[in-house]
């Protein structure tokens, strides 16, 4: 008996043991990374202190962030800013600065075991999926107004221009006189809104609401017009309240009625659109070189009035610019959603690649066959719809334009944010752009449009 | 013929090998890492030697702990070859310090009889402690013998095994005032408790606490008594963590360091950032940060070790400590109920349970309390009462093999 019980004795030890063993385990390999990445960590700083910092360069070779001795220097100042980010001893770092951090400083398992000489170490320099020429023509175009600009490689995913305004200089000069400055705007300059902006998408959510149709098979009806119509006590105008008179779904696409919209909204109803919303990955998250913040559509069950809001990316709906890229992308990748990249690969002073960014896919929300119906009405909206402004002579493009109502179009006029979703060519998708702006009143279809379509041009007549 | 099948050759190869790596790697070269590494090596193999050929029983438990004091001394040397010295120095004290234990279990008739001698011995010297001890870091537990300082609270911890073993291997039905005596002798465990509460010393007053616990639940198994300790301990322990400053301070900081890095969760931050800098294969001897870490050579150089052998190097030293008590629970099972028996168990769980609470707390799976990590970590006092304990369980092991 007293034997049993020393041997029961043994086996908890040895449980005791396995948990340190375990515990140990575990936090090598899931809390390291943060606890090491601490600002209260002198290693780091030490670590940092020894090492010359990667540089940052364009798909073309364009430097985009390098290092001297110990001044980090951003050459393109504000143009970066909410794609780099910035690193300051004082300040910590963001985006890919903090997101790459180990790459940056050649800090990898292989690094940590190899190294054993007292020379200054050298970082590991990343190339981005970012084409220089796009994403300063995508600034530029945008201007001085707030929003966002993104252009993505459909069947990649990658990204070749991200512009998010307003933005900064993240050199540390410019950074530590403008730092309160900054942190106290109202317009929140250190806010990336491609990424993390939530925004009402508008008539762009009507892709998707088409797609539920499709799916439903409810896109054979034809429509009565009348400008505006009312459900439940709620009415819906169409943008300037134009009659369009007997239509289908699909001319309802191009001209964006609400009046079509709304009234599928009844049919396919909010669980409709927040399963299909889903699989266009709304509340949902998922790893990325950028952190994106997730995209809401609304859990709980709505009545017929707040399903036809929902129905035209009004309600409680709100989207990153990022999202509603992704989502064109699906249409013009055949339903596949592509997982978004930037970080094309980290190369060591050898040009050895020891990190590669790939093409993965992310989701597949629709099929084939659905994705090209709403492929073909995207097109059918530039060219004989709101999009008209983004046409271009030698290639199809397709899109969808957005006017969103938010919290300032209660009280005045003016105030809506615009969007302009699209993709070229059509036949053979090779960019996909998003152009979001916010408060600025206007239609999406007017303010946008030309921003995408220049893009486009500029990156298909290279 | 040299055969690396031996286990000994193996470690004067580890020898070998990590002194070399210690002489080597920092310039101007310091001849005294080889002299240091030379003599801890010839005590090992010496040590070794006699136990092999005289026959003085397991032969495996001094190579598993000369392995742990071999990793703790190149440590030490890699911190500051004084502490280093220092230690071969301890070293040397508590091998012989080995034998005389050994010599003294071996050969003396009558040990069990001795009970309220131990429990005596255990409280005179807590109450020396209390009088004439000098406080280090806010605990009053050190005493200063001859301009050097020593620890009292190492030594009850072997007198604490021996004093329960005396009641465990004896009759257990007697009883004294009309009171069963197994509440006598927790009574006596709680006085022994209670001191090292007084002390501050919560790391051995846990200890003290799991291995009466341990030992009543193998030798005196009895449901009513497990339970009412079970209750005192969640009673007290509960006042305890509400009322005492420095109990909450220790919840707090093990449940969220990074609130307060700077101040109270400075020590257990800078062991989490140390061990992970060294990731799984380290960032090798002599090129990590250890000396960042505040008490890195005694309590902390689990940490240490982390960072500079990996995670894998302190798995390592998990599993050398595992061996070694699964040597000392085999010596226990094999002998028949007694007097010997519970002692080895006694001595082997301390090292056990020792080992856990200071690595546990070092890596904040469980709330940090200081103790040392045995045979490991540096002190004299540490190491010589663990060599100590190591000479009564080799007697143990030698008396099984002369009856066997």
């Amino acid at each position: 008996m007293t034997n049993r019980r020393i041997v029961n004795i043994l086996i908890v030890i040895s449980l005791l043991f396995l948990t340190l063993i375990g515990y140990l385990t575990y936090f090598e390999l899931s809390l390291k990374e943060k606890v090491s990445q601490n600002p209260f960590n002198k290693r780091q700083w030490a670590y940092e202190d020894d090492t010359v910092r990667g540089s940052i360069i364009d798909k073309n070779g364009i430097v985009l962030a390098k290092s001297d001795d110990k001044k980090r220097i951003y050459p393109f100042s504000n143009l970066y800013s909410h794609i780099i980010g910035y690193n300051s001893m004082t300040y910590g770092k963001s985006m890919l600065e903090a997101k790459y951090n180990k790459l940056l400083l050649g800090q990898d398992d292989f690094s940590t075991v190899f190294y054993l000489s007292s020379a200054k170490r050298a970082g590991y320099d990343l190339t981005l999926t970012i084409d220089h020429n796009l994403q300063k023509l995508a600034s530029d175009r945008l201007g001085k107004r707030n929003g966002a600009v993104i252009a993505l490689d459909p069947k990649t995913g990658a990204i070749l221009a991200m512009v998010s305004k307003p933005d900064f200089n993240p050199n540390a000069d410019t950074l530590a006189e403008k730092w309160l400055e900054l942190t106290d705007n109202e317009k929140s300059p250190l806010l990336p809104r491609a990424t993390g902006g939530l925004y009402a998408p508008g008539s762009v959510f009507k892709i998707i609401t088409s797609a539920a149709a499709i799916e439903k098979g409810l896109d054979g009806e034809t429509y009565e017009d009348t400008g505006k119509v009312t459900i439940k006590g709620k009415t819906f105008e169409n943008y300037k309240t134009k009659a369009f008179g007997k239509i289908n779904m699909e001319r309802g696409f191009e001209v964006s009625s609400n009046f079509v919209f709304c009234t599928l909204g009844t049919q396919i109803r909010s669980e409709g659109l927040l399963e299909i919303s889903e699989r266009f990955g709304f509340n949902k998250t998922f790893d990325c070189d950028i952190d994106i913040t997730k995209s809401r559509f609304p859990q709980k069950q709505a009545d017929d009035a707040m399903s036809a809001a929902l129905a035209i990316g009004q309600g409680e709906t709100l989207a990153t610019p990022m999202q509603m890229a992704m989502v064109t992308c699906a249409i013009a990748n055949n339903g596949i959603m592509m997982k978004p990249y930037i970080v094309q690969k980290a190369t060591n002073q050898n040009g050895f690649a020891v990190y590669e960014g790939k093409a993965q896919q992310l989701y597949k929300p629709i099929s084939g066959e659905v994705a090209s119906r709403i492929k073909s009405m995207m097109v059918n909206t530039v060219k004989k719809g709101t999009g008209s402004g983004a046409s271009l002579r030698s290639y199809q493009v397709g899109g969808k334009t957005g006017t969103a109502e938010n919290e300032l179009t209660l009280k005045s006029e003016d105030k809506e944010h615009t969007w302009f979703v699209a993709f070229a060519p059509a036949d053979d998708p090779q960019i996909a752009v998003a152009v979001m702006m916010e408060y600025s009143g206007g239609s999406g279809g007017e303010n946008c449009a030309p921003i995408a379509r220049d893009i486009i041009q500029k990156y298909l007549y290279k | 013929m040299l055969s690396f099948k031996r286990p000994v050759n193996m470690l004067v190869l580890i020898n070998i090998l990590s002194f070399g790596l210690l002489f080597f790697y920092r310039e101007p070269l310091d001849y005294n890492v080889l002299y240091v590494g030379g003599a801890i090596t010839v005590l090992t193999v010496l040590t070794y030697s006699i136990i092999y050929f005289a026959h003085l029983g397991d032969e495996y438990l001094f190579i598993i702990v000369s392995m742990l004091v071999t990793l703790g001394v190149v440590m030490l040397c890699r911190l500051n070859y004084m502490l280093g010295i220092k230690q071969v120095g301890w070293y040397l004290i508590a091998i012989c310090a080995f034998y005389i234990t050994f010599a003294l279990y071996r050969y003396t008739k009558n040990l069990e009889g001795l009970k309220w001698i131990y429990f005596g011995a255990g409280v005179a010297l807590f109450l020396i402690t209390l009088i004439f001890g000098k406080s280090v870091g806010g605990a009053r537990n050190w005493l200063v013998i001859m301009g050097r300082t020593f620890q009292p609270s190492e030594l009850i911890k072997i007198i604490f095994v021996l004093f329960l073993s005396c009641y465990f291997s004896g009759d257990r039905n007697k009883k004294i005032f009309n009171i069963n005596e197994r509440y006598i002798i927790a009574a006596a465990a709680y006085v022994y408790i209670g001191f090292l509460v007084i002390q501050r010393e919560w790391g051995i007053s846990l200890l003290f606490f799991i291995t009466y616990i341990i030992l009543t639940y193998i030798f005196d198994f009895d449901w009513l008594l497990l339970l009412i300790n079970g209750l005192f301990i969640m009673i007290g322990g509960t006042i305890g963590a509400l009322t005492l400053y420095h109990i909450k301070v220790r919840i707090s900081t093990w449940l969220n360091p990074w609130s307060d890095i700077a101040n109270k969760g400075y020590q257990i931050t800078q062991s989490l950032f140390a061990i992970a800098a060294g990731g799984f294969f380290g960032r090798g001897i002599g090129l990590g940060s250890p000396q960042l870490i505040p008490e890195v050579h005694s309590d902390f150089i689990f940490s240490a070790i982390c960072e500079e052998m990996g995670i894998f190097g302190g798995i390592a030293i998990i599993l050398l400590y595992f061996i070694f008590v699964y040597r000392g629970i085999k010596i226990a099972l094999l002998l028949p109920d007694g007097y010997d028996k519970c002692v080895a168990t006694g001595i082997t769980v301390i090292f056990a349970i020792q080992t856990f609470i200071i690595i546990g707390g070092v890596i904040k799976l469980i709330p940090l309390t200081g103790i040392t990590l045995p045979f490991v970590s540096y002190g004299g006092s540490s190491l010589v009462t663990c060599f100590m304990a190591l000479g009564i369980l080799q007697a143990i092991s030698s008396k099984k093999q002369v009856n066997a």
